[in-house]
Formats: structure tokens, C-alpha cells, sequence
């Protein structure tokens, strides 16, 4: 009897862990589906700035150098910053399918593409943020044009103005996102 | 019932355990990426005292920060490295970014990889935590010439490697690797 309430206990301890790590684990994008693409990109670049990452920069950094204090203050509660990006030489060397796995996690829960978000940059960019109530956990970018495709996964409490603030540092590319107002959103898909 | 149960349970355990992919570096990550190189693209590389004797001396010139000012990036006496130079890199990149990837996976945080397959260049950064400092490790690999380079970086250095880290990535190599000019 008591060996049965220790396996169910273990379970059930299993059952809550698995849980709590899916959850943390959710405005993480996989994008790896994207990886077989770099065979055929002329450039490729991958981005991995994890939670270790940020957590030895916060504890490394301090507030009396000026490059240290600018950088400290960017990833302030993030935890994560992902990156893929492709270039290529030709045209329709990607499709839609491609992004499918993507599109497919940002078609999920909690994941609201922001629909008044304005871009500089040539193509097509989609702006997501995931929420849960009123903070943001998580953002995504899917820039596509004719010869390229970047994806960018921001993780944690973002928003689009610190994502202006990021463009061109820690290998996140110039989006040229302008609006820093996202007020009004829709539920996608 | 219960034979079966737990033959079940050791098999399981085999599998999960047993067909985990083999860890290549463990001590010393530095030296088992050049043999990766060397074993994958069949190359040699050049030991520093040989590029001493061709002129060349490690650490000694400053780097230039894209944008900033001339600054030494490496703490003293914390560098590595390694020089292939003048010979074929040919090979499937992608089968060489996943071992190398799967070798530092379990001490090295990636940082950034770049690839170009139209001019063959690849550079990988990872990096990891040596107390109050950052141990980088610098891997870049072209055409003709590869350079691997390990150095320790002070939190200020760290800062402008995440700022900027393809351009500090590069200033790190050729920190490494330049000429001496003095």
C-alpha cells in the first residue's frame, strides 16, 4: 500500500514537473524545422542568447561602466534572445511550408499578432506578443521577402519599444519596427 | 508479470541512457575542436611558434571595435590558438556545425553561428563562465584558412561582445592573429 502511494506520488511529482517546464518553455519558438534552409542560403545567421546567457551577464555587469549599463539595462527580465536569419542568392528558394512549424506554435495560446505594428523594412513583417493576462511574456518577429527570412524570439517581458532598442545589438537584425504603441490588438488565426 | 515489468524498465533505461550522443570535448574543449577540425576536414593545423617565427605574435595589437576606440580584448595571458592555413575546407557545413554543436553542447553556451555557403565562411561563438570573467571561443573557418581562438574576456568586453557579437567576434580573431606593428 505504502509502495503504491510512493509510485503515485513520483508520478504525479513527474506529472507537475513536466507541467511547469512546458510552461516556461512556451513562448520559447522551436525553430530548428528552419535549419535545413541553410544549405541553400547564401547567409545564415543564428542567434542564441539563453536564460545561462542572461543570467551570467546580469550577475557580471554593473552600473558604473556605461557599455555595461546599456546592456544590462536591455535584457532586464528577459530570458531568452533567439535569431535565424537566411539571405538568398535567388528567389523561391523558401515557401510557405517552411514557416508552417513556426506559424503553427504562434497560432497557439497566448500568442496575438499585433496588427498596427509598421515596418521600414522591405517584405513582409509580422509582429507577435504572447500574453499572459495584461504582461507580455514573449515576442516573435517573421520578417519574409522575396530573398530572405528572419525569424526573432524574444523571451520575456517585451515590448516594442525595448525590441527598437535591440535592432542591430545582440545579433538581432534592423527590423525597422515603428510603432511603439500596441494598443489595440487582434486574436490571429 | 513482474520480469517482464522491470526487463521493460532496464531496456528503457538502456536506450535513454546508452544512445545519448557522445560528448567529443569534456577537459580541454579548446584542443578537441582543432582535432574536430582536423579530423573532419583532413587538415593540419600551425602551432604558434612556427607563426612566431613567421612574424607573427598573439595578442600584441590592438583590435578596433567597429565604432569605438582601439582596445586589447583578451585578459592577459588567456589566449589560445590555433592557425589552419592554406588548405581545403571541403564539406558538408551543416554535419560539421551539429558535431561541433553537440561536442560543446554540454559546457558552451552558443552564442552565434554564422554560415555562408557562397563563400564557404562559418563562424561559431560560445561562450562560458569563468567566475567573474567569460571564457569566448572563437571558431572561424573559410574557404582556404581556419582559426580557432579561446581567450578570457572582463565583463566590459563581455558587454560589447553581446552588443555587437559578429563584429567583436572578428576583432577577437584578428586580435589573435595580426601582425605586430610595433
Amino acid at each position: 500500500m505504502k509502495r503504491s502511494f510512493n509510485t503515485h506520488l513520483i508520478a504525479l511529482l513527474l506529472v507537475i514537473t513536466s507541467a511547469f517546464v512546458a510552461k516556461a518553455q512556451d513562448t520559447r519558438i522551436q525553430m530548428s524545422s528552419l535549419d535545413h534552409l541553410a544549405a541553400k542560403a547564401s547567409q545564415t545567421v543564428d542567434v542564441n542568447v539563453d536564460e545561462r546567457l542572461m543570467k551570467l551577464a546580469a550577475r557580471l555587469f554593473s552600473d558604473k561602466d556605461e557599455d555595461e549599463r546599456e546592456i544590462k539595462k536591455l535584457i532586464e527580465g528577459l530570458k531568452g534572445v533567439y535569431v535565424k536569419s537566411f539571405e538568398f542568392e535567388n528567389e523561391g528558394q523558401f515557401v510557405a511550408a517552411d514557416l508552417e512549424p513556426i506559424r503553427a506554435q504562434l497560432r497557439g495560446a497566448g500568442w496575438t499578432r499585433m496588427v498596427n505594428v509598421i515596418s521600414k523594412k522591405e517584405g513582409n513583417v509580422e509582429v507577435y506578443l504572447q500574453f499572459a493576462g495584461e504582461a507580455i511574456n514573449g515576442l516573435a518577429v517573421v520578417h519574409t521577402d522575396d530573398k530572405e527570412l528572419t525569424v526573432v524570439n524574444i523571451v520575456g517581458p517585451v515590448n516594442l519599444d525595448k525590441l527598437a532598442q535591440l535592432e542591430g545589438q545582440m545579433g538581432i537584425p534592423d527590423l525597422g519596427i515603428e510603432s511603439p504603441k500596441p494598443k489595440k490588438k487582434t486574436n490571429e488565426q | 508479470m513482474k520480469r517482464i515489468a522491470s526487463k521493460i524498465f532496464i531496456a528503457g533505461f538502456v536506450v535513454c541512457f546508452t544512445s545519448a550522443p557522445v560528448v567529443f570535448a569534456k577537459g580541454d574543449d579548446f584542443n578537441s575542436v582543432v582535432k574536430m577540425i582536423e579530423q573532419f576536414y583532413n587538415v593540419k593545423h600551425v602551432g604558434i611558434p612556427f607563426l612566431a617565427k613567421a612574424g607573427m605574435k598573439v595578442a600584441t595589437t590592438a583590435a578596433r571595435i567597429k565604432g569605438g576606440t582601439a582596445r586589447r580584448l583578451a585578459e592577459a595571458g588567456s589566449m589560445k590558438l590555433a592557425v589552419f592555413e592554406n588548405q581545403e575546407f571541403n564539406g558538408d557545413f551543416s554535419k560539421f556545425r551539429s558535431s561541433l554543436n553537440q561536442a560543446l553542447n554540454v559546457t558552451w553556451m552558443p552564442l552565434i553561428q554564422t554560415l555562408s555557403a557562397t563563400d564557404g565562411e562559418q563562424t561559431y561563438i560560445f561562450l562560458k563562465n569563468a567566475g567573474d570573467k567569460t571564457d569566448v571561443l572563437v571558431i572561424t573557418i573559410d574557404a582556404r584558412d581556419a582559426t580557432v581562438v579561446q581567450v578570457t574576456l572582463s565583463a566590459k568586453n563581455l558587454a560589447l561582445l553581446l552588443k555587437d557579437p559578429e563584429g567583436t567576434g572578428k576583432a577577437i580573431t584578428e586580435e589573435a592573429t595580426l601582425i605586430d606593428q610595433e
